[in-house]
């Protein structure tokens, strides 16, 4: 499957806004798409499409924070910079309480909303990599049998060979065998990191 | 509890708090840290500006160690990028001076 380029969502009522950033954006070589309020933006937004979004705080109608509110509520993970050019602290403290990445107030140097972009890309990009981790660790997990879950299950408590065949009423090297199989399905390296998957996984070992 | 300088600032943010038990701490992350293993929280606010080169690592620490604990910021009137860097640090919230009901709210809400 094609990776498809990081792009930075410019959602602003002010055209001359909007068209300012996607110059300067462009200038640096990166992708811009701009719209012009937020169900605009919402109507034509791809969760899979990586990037960052850069948002007024005021607009008519739907609000950057009603946007982002709203993006949470899909759980959409997009890395949100704030600007607005009436900025308080009860809004920032509102804005970043909701997740967002960044809050910048207008005006603002090209270079310091650069920088935010840069890093709220490399954020964007690092979130995706984990979730992409975590669904192949899932994939793995899914692949094995019930006997290799329950396996599992012991191994990550701990429990050496000898109790878990007493545990499943199985002979030592039957475990021995599933053991293998479970490491060598999940491609974990250790135990270490067979836990660490489990944890990924929200499926904590409990002894 | 409320780390600050013992300045004016500080003076203020205990006054705001008056009643909720406040405890005064200096600003001196060692002397900090080294109590702060000894006693139980139930916030903490930080009164002196995120400027001050103490602040900063403080909040940065506190957070590393007490991942849950509400941690308040006091930052300078109108000051959005302080609050907002604050907030990066991992500041629960941040209020602007002079310190108002807000802070004794967002405290009382931690102390339940």
């Amino acid at each position: 499957m094609k990776e498809r380029l990081p792009t930075v969502f410019v959602v602003d009522d002010d055209e001359g806004v909007r068209s300012s950033l996607r110059l300067l954006l462009k200038s640096v070589g990166i992708a811009a798409q701009t719209a012009a309020s937020a169900p605009d933006f919402l109507a034509s937004y791809e969760a899979d499409q990586p990037g960052c979004l850069v948002l007024d705080v005021r607009m008519p109608g739907m609000s950057g924070l009603e946007l982002q509110e709203q993006l949470n509520v899909r759980g959409a993970m997009i890395p949100v910079i704030f600007i607005t050019g009436h900025g308080d602290i009860p809004m920032a403290v509102e804005a970043m309480q909701q997740g967002a990445f960044d809050f910048l107030q207008k005006p603002f140097r090209d270079q310091d909303l650069l920088d935010r972009v840069q890093k709220a890309l490399e954020k964007d990009a690092a979130n995706r990599e984990q979730l992409k981790q975590r669904d192949d660790i899932r994939k793995r997990y899914e692949s094995l049998t019930p006997r290799e879950r329950e396996v599992l299950e012991l191994v990550t408590q701990g429990k050496p060979n000898k109790v878990m065949a007493g545990d499943l009423g199985v002979s030592q090297r039957t475990v021995e065998i599933h053991r293998a199989r479970v490491m060598e399905k999940m491609a974990a390296g250790s135990l270490a990191q067979l836990v660490r998957m489990m944890m990924d996984l929200d499926l904590q070992p409990h002894a | 509890m409320v780390i600050g300088r013992g300045s004016d600032r500080t003076r203020c943010v205990l006054q705001v708090l008056e009643g909720l038990g406040p405890i005064w701490w200096p600003n001196e992350p060692s002397r900090v840290f080294d109590r702060i293993a000894r006693v139980h929280l139930a916030c903490v606010v930080l009164a002196d500006d995120l400027t001050d080169e103490p602040v900063g690592e403080l909040l940065t620490r506190l957070r590393e160690l007490h991942p849950v604990l509400p941690i308040f910021v006091v930052t300078d009137a109108n000051d959005v990028a302080d609050a907002v860097q604050a907030m990066r640090l991992g500041a629960t919230a941040a209020v602007e001076l002079p310190p108002s009901a807000g802070l004794r709210e967002y405290v009382i809400q931690a102390l339940q």
